[in-house]
């Protein structure tokens, strides 16, 4: 792994610095990094830097004036927290926009496709205390309101600047497109939902059991992840502003969580099962096994793609946890979480328990990162599918390899889940 | 029916070695004591135990099964101190454990037994034997956790040794047989262990007690010893590791 030898580490950041070549040798952090942490040292990510230069910039807006429906969409970002800037995604269009802000319906769409739609949202942006975000003002409570809003909703934005064009990659938030400084906000009436309001207005409830009340009557979680962010849960004094891609995963934690608090304790499946899936040229295959919970994301990789964009062999990453769970957080990031919660809304819904293996290729074709809702919703859609049954777990992986590029050897070296499976013998295993 | 009064580090020790492979457990009672077959969620490892009736201060019960949240338990033993009696009383009624410790009463449902059956114990016959105290098996896993995440037990004619090997660096803790409180060892037997797993079964021995370990090659181990003051015996089983290739 990274880190291990100096040399390897030195090779990255020379490498890096190349002006105009970028080159990510073997064992390097970005894998694991995902322009997130900034792991090589550098200041902003170069990879994400190549990204931006390969996105088209174009002017969406002439004037300092956007008027447009929200889909609604609200954007908290993360540098700098508490001191973060908030603020609405606006499309330069009326109509129903509701797709543009609602991964639960992106499933089947391309890459361009999303990327497109995406594009169209522009970020207005105003400088918060996220801790402190009462004494603000207009612009927060409009935000907030858009956040609990129902429907689309009408959007007057005023900017100090004009918009700059440029798309906004993350790997666990969904792009968006250029952004600018807010200098005035007006907004439509908003609905809000009547769920989410009740939580909204209940300054006793506490977050968590916010979040898990509003999953059970049926709210999206990408709704209930958009209320989250914008402190509308949680005990009164303790309620602040949570950056969108941390209020991602902490809803999946907090779901994924209390799920497996039933799913724990039932009687496990029978047989092994793998279901495919392939999207947006990521392969998946996810195995349930007949024991207790246990459970692993492995992604592999290949040269080309995203985060191993000029390597010359296949990164394998991969984080687990056994029946226990697990305390840290998960080195390969949110879409860990996400895949749990799908994993495990298919074992509540059957009353069953099994352990699960998801094996992801990310081939070629998945250039840019588009978000963790792709983990949770090709997971989910996967999980919908009719698995393939099998009697033992040998003949089960043999049917993974057959689907997969990677053999045998490497998944279950790359994998804890597996290699214990294959080791670890079971008192059963001796009556 | 059951009624019993136990001292609360007697209650302790039971819990400890139950708790350490289970979260929830059923006790089945009897006239003359009380008996526990779990395996962990895993089925990696195996308890099974037996306490006597003269391990508690006061005992009458009819055959009854107890389902038991152990952490309830534990809630009521952080209330107690050394010396305590805890008096148990299980109320048929309600489906309830009542406890009582000085003045508070702790009133706690039963689980339900029917999901959990006893599981079957392995008829193993496990040609090494050896005995050892807690305290020089503490040492070696000690010595191991820095090193790898399993650890291998061996038994020779002249001794046992706890053996343990990681990427770089390897650990053993060699006791020769005059170190050992028993040996009969008639040809070398060696087999590897999940570390977590044995850590945590040999953490809730009981302080300087001895402990018999029943050994074979790439076969669970058996660890025998006493607790309630020899007046309950605890048999753990723990699966090996089989190092394919």
């Amino acid at each position: 792994m990274y880190g291990q030898s100096s040399s390897t580490f030195d090779n990255h950041v020379r490498s890096l610095s190349t002006a105009g070549a970028l080159e990510v040798p073997a064992g390097s952090p970005c894998v694991i990094c995902k322009g997130s942490k900034n792991l090589c040292g550098k200041d902003r990510c170069p990879l994400m830097i190549k990204f931006y230069s390969r996105s088209r910039s174009r002017n969406l807006i002439d004037s300092l004036d956007l008027a447009g429906m929200s889909p609604p969409g609200i954007f908290v970002g993360r540098f700098g927290y508490p001191k973060v800037d908030i603020g609405p995604l606006v499309p330069p269009m009326m109509g129903d926009t509701s797709l543009m802000d609602t991964p639960e319906m992106w499933v089947g769409r391309s890459i361009d496709e999303i990327v497109d739609f995406r594009f169209n949202l522009v970020r207005g942006k105003y400088r918060i205390d996220a801790t402190d975000f009462q004494k603000y003002g207009r612009i927060v409570d409009h935000t907030r309101d858009l956040a609990l809003s129902n429907d689309p909703t009408e959007v007057e934005a005023k900017f100090q600047k004009r918009p700059s064009g440029r798309l906004i990659l993350d790997d666990e938030v969904q792009p968006f497109g250029p952004s600018a400084r807010l200098q005035n906000l007006e907004i439509g009436n908003p609905r809000y939902d009547r769920r989410v309001e009740k939580a909204f207005y209940d300054t006793d409830l506490r977050a968590t059991e916010a979040v898990k009340a509003l999953y059970q009557e049926g709210v999206l979680i990408s709704k209930i992840q958009k209320a989250f962010s914008v402190g509308a849960f949680g005990v009164d004094k303790r309620r602040r502003f949570v950056p969108t891609r941390w209020s991602i995963t902490a809803v999946d934690d907090i779901l994924g969580k209390d799920l497996l608090r039933t799913t724990k304790r039932n009687p496990t499946i029978e047989d092994w099962r793998v279901y495919d899936w392939e999207m947006l040229d990521n392969r998946w295959c996810i195995l349930l096994m007949p024991t207790t919970w246990r459970y692993e994301l492995i992604e592999a990789w290949y040269p080309n793609t995203t985060w191993n964009p000029l390597g010359q062999q296949i990164e394998i990453i991969s984080s687990h946890e056994f029946y226990e769970g697990r305390k840290d957080y998960a080195e390969i990031g949110g879409c860990y979480y996400a895949a749990r919660l799908a994993v495990n809304e298919l074992l509540m819904a059957e009353g069953r328990q099994a352990g699960a293996v998801i094996f992801r290729e990310a081939h070629p074709g998945y250039v840019m990162p588009v978000g963790v809702w792709n983990v949770r919703e090709n997971v989910r859609a996967a999980l919908k599918t009719a698995p393939h049954s099998f009697e033992t777990l040998s003949t089960a992986l043999q049917h993974v390899v057959s689907r997969m590029d990677i053999s045998l050897e490497r998944w279950i070296s790359s994998s804890a889940v597996l290699t214990d499976m294959m080791t670890q013998r079971r008192i059963d295993d001796y009556v | 029916m059951f009624h019993a009064k136990i001292k609360s580090e007697t209650l302790k020790g039971v819990v400890d070695v139950v708790s350490t492979l289970v979260d929830e457990a059923k006790f089945n009672i009897f006239s003359d004591g009380i008996e526990l077959k779990a395996v962990d969620p895993a089925h990696v490892a195996m308890v099974d135990m037996k306490v006597e009736k003269s391990a508690f201060e006061e005992f009458s019960a009819d055959e009854t099964e107890l389902g038991i949240d152990l952490d309830k338990i534990k809630e009521v033993l952080r209330l107690s101190r050394a010396g305590d009696i805890i008096e148990m009383e299980q109320d048929e009624a309600k489906n309830r454990l009542v406890l009582h410790v000085g003045n508070i009463t702790r009133r706690m449902n039963l689980v339900d037994t029917a999901g959990m059956s006893d599981p079957k114990v392995p008829n193993l016959s496990l040609p090494a034997k050896l005995s050892v105290t807690s305290d020089e098996l503490q040492k070696g896993i000690r010595a191991a956790e820095s090193v790898s995440d399993h650890i291998a037990l061996n038994a020779t004619p002249d001794g046992f040794e706890m053996y343990s090997e990681g990427d770089t660096d390897s650990v053993s803790l060699k006791l020769p047989k005059d170190l050992l409180i028993s040996l009969e060892v008639t040809e070398k037997v060696k087999s590897l262990f999940p570390l977590d797993y044995f850590s945590n079964m040999v953490r809730s021995i009981p302080a300087g007690s001895v402990v018999t370990i029943n050994l074979g090659s790439d076969f669970p181990v058996k660890l025998e010893f006493e607790i309630a003051d020899k007046r309950g015996n605890v048999n753990y089983l723990l699966a090996p590791r089989i190092e394919s290739d």
